[in-house]
């Protein structure tokens, strides 16, 4: 879920919080404040859309860019008051959890809901709380194998298809050189779904983190840096950041990540050229974790009228298109990808057939309280402080105590 | 019959004093209220009331349940004695390294030298640059593969360290930058300190044959104990407090984790905005305070302070 680790911290988020109490909607029927929490490279051209919208559906909008490591804190803290945005772009995750908290409207029965079959699967399923619809899709991501071109064409070898392959060519790609693992949680969960592992399983209610499935899986991982194949971070806070100057440096030939990193990628000197950044699936097959955004309606909204309008045109076909040509996010609706500028977009076509492949994700209120346990946890494996197995039985403990008490563990 | 006398004559007074007694009630003492009784139910965000939404509340009274649940130290419930344990040491090595060394900075900076304005201006700074930009420029120096202090220690001939990795190194990182950030008050507060000690005293130490050390302990310790003692109450209650440094440097670390970064994690950081655990670990924190406070001045009323 934070993807992007907290650059701007936490106590920035404490202000934005009392902040939050002043901002937001304006009680207007005919204003529609949309809480923006796209990165600055991609804000100006939702905020062009949006106002395209606006025009045509004869209301006004107002776009609030917010940061997305404080918008569900500053969301809940606005809208528990009353006050807030009238349409949020929430994490996937976030959804449920703001659907049981009663901060989002019911979108069952509006015409948003109507028209569903033109969108992905998995990013659908991220709409639904107990049977009702409570958002539409924004866009969709995929966690891929980024590779730097050269360094793989000098080293004579191919993107590796799977983790063990990865280990017999990394000698050729200067042993740990050939991958950097970002030991964040969401990083974690291609590993831990490879080997057929899961957090939960939501059907019989049981906790599975700690199955053998699930640490044959994060095992993967840590036989990857015992086998000089890889290296990481072993700072958690500056993991992320130390990832992509290693990436970007030409240090590592090979990092995970997704589709929302290109920008900052094709900045750098070595990816100057974008041909030379290249994007395989993620070794394995169907292990990486679906995320992306979702449009929400806060219940109380004075707008609501409006903000149907405004969210149907901001999710439609074309706009899709046009925000996926320009910032290469990943549309949610099928007949998007059809359009010729996005077609021919190279990090959306390479992202394309990644999308279809991705794992489901439990789609419960605690979905995102699941992730920052399982951050802990993983550091530590990584680190080579505790054993695989012993981590992840200490996670199911800390997911049955604090996190689903209501589930069995196995 | 008195109390018409004493508002008579001191209406003035009680005018200029009712407005600032208004607003603590309602600023500090209403909150503070709320807290206590929140302490006593198990109010989260999908359990408060919300009159926006036509919501009633459904929070429950649970009696004394989280102070039980919190005093258990169970790990569930952010393991309260190991917490506290971390909480007692951050404090005492930051307080002790921030008197310590502001004291000898004061010292210095209170002879005759050449440039004291310049260095006076220069120690002051750290106090000066807001916190968070000081923490991410500490991450960023601290970073395991980048960072410079890592440079520095290969340089000359030192392993390179994981400051800031899961281990008790990320305590003494968030040490290091909260001292690199305290030490300016207080020596500030100590130079004020010193500088009103009569130079006469120190002369006639001299006189008597006193030797640098014996008028260092003799003269300059009695006479800033005023000071420091104030100081040092000042520094511990807001180290104690001190959330920004640790947050925004280790994130949710356990291996960093005090008192008020877990009822921070629990309010707002975690997705359940458990208010009830949070508000108990607010009060436990806050009576942790009050009886140093107490046992503080005790001690130093005996030695002839008045605090």
């Amino acid at each position: 879920m934070m993807r992007r680790k907290a650059t701007v911290g936490a106590a920035l988020g404490l202000v934005g919080a009392l902040a939050a109490g002043c901002g937001g909607s304006s009680g207007d029927p005919g204003e529609v404040v949309f809480w923006d929490t796209s990165g600055p490279a991609e804000s100006g051209v939702f905020q062009e859309v949006a106002t395209d919208c606006a025009r045509t559906g004869g209301y006004r909008v107002r776009v609030e860019t917010v940061s997305f490591d404080q918008a569900l804190n500053n969301y809940k803290t606005a809208a528990q008051g009353g006050q807030g945005p009238d349409v949020l772009r929430a994490d996937v995750g976030w959804v449920a959890q703001l659907a049981q908290a009663g901060l989002i409207q019911d979108l069952t029965g509006t015409p948003l809901a109507a028209d569903t079959a033109d969108f992905l699967p998995a990013p659908l399923a991220s709409t639904q709380h107990e049977g009702k619809t409570y958002a539409v899709p924004q866009v969709t991501d995929a966690l891929a194998l980024f590779y730097n071109k050269a360094q793989l064409a000098q080293a004579g070898v191919e993107p590796p298809k799977t983790w063990e392959e990865l280990k017999q060519i990394a000698p050729q790609l200067g042993g740990d050189r050939a991958l950097f693992l970002n030991n964040d949680e969401y990083y974690a969960l291609p590993f831990l779904y490879s080997q057929g592992g899961d957090l939960l399983d939501v059907d019989s209610r049981t906790i599975t983190v700690n199955s053998p499935e699930a640490v044959r899986g994060v095992q993967v991982a840590k036989d990857l840096l015992d086998a000089g194949a890889a290296r990481t971070a072993l700072d958690q806070p500056n993991s992320y950041t130390t990832m992509k100057a290693a990436f970007t440096s030409g240090d590592v030939a090979m990092v995970v990540d997704g589709p929302w990193a290109v920008p900052e990628y094709t900045q750098s000197g070595q990816f100057a050229d974008p041909a030379n950044l290249g994007i395989a699936p993620l070794p394995g097959k169907g292990t990486s974790p679906v995320g992306g955004h979702d449009y929400v309606i806060r219940q109380g909204s004075d707008a609501t009228e409006a903000s149907i309008k405004f969210v149907q045109c901001m999710s439609s076909t074309e706009n899709q298109a046009k925000i996926a040509a320009r910032l290469a996010l990943l549309p949610t609706r099928q007949s998007a990808y059809d359009d010729p500028a996005v077609a021919q977009h190279p990090v959306v076509s390479a992202f394309r057939p990644l999308v279809a492949d991705t794992h489901d994700r439990p789609w419960i209120p605690e979905n995102a309280e699941l992730l920052e346990p399982l951050q802990t946890a993983y550091a530590d494996i990584l680190a080579g402080r505790k054993e695989t197995g012993a981590a992840l039985d200490e996670l199911a403990r800390t997911y049955q105590t604090s996190v689903v008490p209501d589930y069995a563990q196995r | 019959m008195r109390l018409r006398n004493l508002l008579a004559r001191h209406w003035f007074a009680y005018a200029m004093v009712a407005p600032v007694v208004a607003v603590l009630a309602l600023l500090v003492v209403f909150p503070l209220l709320q807290g206590l009784f929140f302490t006593f139910t198990d109010i989260n965000d999908t359990t408060i009331a919300n009159p926006v939404l036509d919501r009633e509340a459904s929070y429950e009274f649970v009696g004394l349940d989280n102070y039980l649940n919190v005093l258990s130290g169970d790990p569930a419930h952010g393991s309260f004695w190991a917490t506290l344990l971390r909480t007692v040491i951050w404090t005492g090595a930051c307080v002790v390294c921030h008197y310590v060394i502001g004291l000898a900075l004061a010292v210095l900076l209170n002879r005759q030298l050449r440039f004291r304005g310049l260095y006076r201006v220069l120690l002051i700074l750290p106090w000066a640059v807001p916190v968070f930009i000081s923490a991410f420029a500490w991450r960023y120096l601290f970073n395991s593969e980048y960072g410079l202090v890592n440079r520095v220690l290969e340089a000359v001939g030192l392993p390179a360290q994981v400051w800031l990795g899961q281990s008790d190194l990320a305590l003494v990182s968030v040490v290091v930058v909260n001292v690199w950030l305290g030490v300016p008050f207080m020596m500030v507060a100590l130079l004020g300190g010193l500088q009103s000690i009569p130079s006469d005293l120190y002369e006639a130490a001299e006189i008597d044959g006193a030797s640098a050390w014996q008028r260092f302990v003799h003269v300059t310790l009695p006479g800033l104990r005023s000071v420091s003692s104030s100081v040092v109450l000042l520094g511990v209650i807001w180290t104690f407090n001190m959330f920004p440094v640790i947050y925004l440097i280790t994130e949710n670390n356990p291996h960093t984790r005090i008192l008020v970064t877990y009822a921070f994690e629990r309010f707002f950081s975690g997705a359940t905005r458990d208010y009830a655990l949070a508000s108990t670990y607010g009060v436990l924190i806050l009576s942790v305070l009050l009886v140093f406070a107490a046992v503080y001045r005790r001690a130093m009323r005996r030695q002839g302070e008045v605090l």
